[in-house]
């Protein structure tokens, strides 16, 4: 059985070379200015910028998620500080004996809130 | 044909913009994008504007190249979607018909020395899309069984047998209208 080749030589588009260069050369001057586009400031801003907002979005989270356990932390020693029952437990605990100004001053604080 | 170092190094030199660089591969693999978008899309005229439109995209995605040595193969997978875009866009923009989509119409300049494509194209119809691109790839781009089954993701064996069939085809689909003639005559 006959196996040769096809002639395919009437589809080959380098038949008319002077067009086929020109084919190629839009190709690569295309291709050069795309790349130019791709360099530039502006393009290269506006490729930045998703990322850097990214990045700064995820920063701003971890920045508040430490401020917030700091924040309970600080809130849960202050309660505590202020509590008479805490404070009475404390003095009881370590043998203190408290000043009566200090004494005021716990049991006052108390009063002045309610 | 460059090998697999060369086009490597020309990846690489065309990723920073080194125009050579551009114009080496196209001048290496812009034929060959041109003969698997005829496969698809089936007018040269066409085939044209695709290879060259997949050939632009691809030289803005080149970073995304994984294996710079691997270029054509994966330019040729860019020029099949592209070429499948444009089989899509052109289904909406024209009336459809039952002819022959392969260049059915006997243009003027078909008529003229180019005349012997419109039997090449209609017989090339009647293969299957990777017929197709195998006996293009083999017969006008003249690339071995080896570049067609790397850059197809086919075996060598298979590209031999795609090719096989094809030319059989294509001889079958050829010597139909001369027969016809002779009835008719």
């Amino acid at each position: 059985m006959d196996d040769s080749p096809i002639d395919l030589s009437s589809l080959d588009p380098s038949r008319e070379p002077e067009r086929w260069k020109q084919l190629i050369d839009e190709v690569v001057e295309q291709a050069r200015a795309a790349h130019c586009r791709r360099m530039s400031v502006a393009h290269q801003l506006v490729a930045w910028t998703v990322p850097a907002l990214a990045i700064a979005a995820a920063f701003a989270l971890v920045v508040w998620a430490g401020a917030l356990s700091v924040a309970q932390r600080t809130a849960t020693a202050h309660n505590s500080a202020a509590d008479p029952a805490f404070v009475l437990a404390r003095w009881a605990m370590t043998d203190e004996r408290p000043a009566t100004s200090a004494i005021w001053q716990v049991f006052g604080e108390r009063y002045d809130r309610d | 044909m460059l090998d697999d170092h060369q086009i490597a190094s020309l990846v690489e030199q065309a990723k920073r913009g080194d125009s050579p660089a551009f114009e080496a591969l196209a001048k290496a693999y812009l034929r060959a994008a041109y003969s698997v978008a005829l496969a698809t899309v089936g007018r040269p005229a066409d085939a044209e504007d695709v290879a060259q439109d997949a050939m632009l995209r691809a030289f803005e995605r080149l970073e995304s190249c994984r294996e710079p040595a691997r270029f054509g193969g994966w330019l040729l997978q860019i020029v099949r979607n592209q070429a499948l875009n444009w089989l899509d866009r052109r289904r909406l923009r024209e009336v459809p018909n039952h002819c022959i989509p392969l260049e059915p119409i006997l243009e003027d300049s078909a008529r003229g020395p180019m005349g012997e494509r419109v039997p090449l194209l209609r017989a090339l119809n009647a293969l299957t899309p990777v017929r197709r691109e195998v006996v293009l790839l083999h017969d006008l781009e003249g690339w071995t069984h080896g570049e067609i089954a790397l850059a197809l993701e086919i075996s060598e064996p298979m590209s031999r047998q795609h090719l096989f069939l094809a030319r059989r085809e294509l001889r079958r689909q050829l010597s139909e209208p001369l027969i016809e003639e002779v009835d008719h005559g």
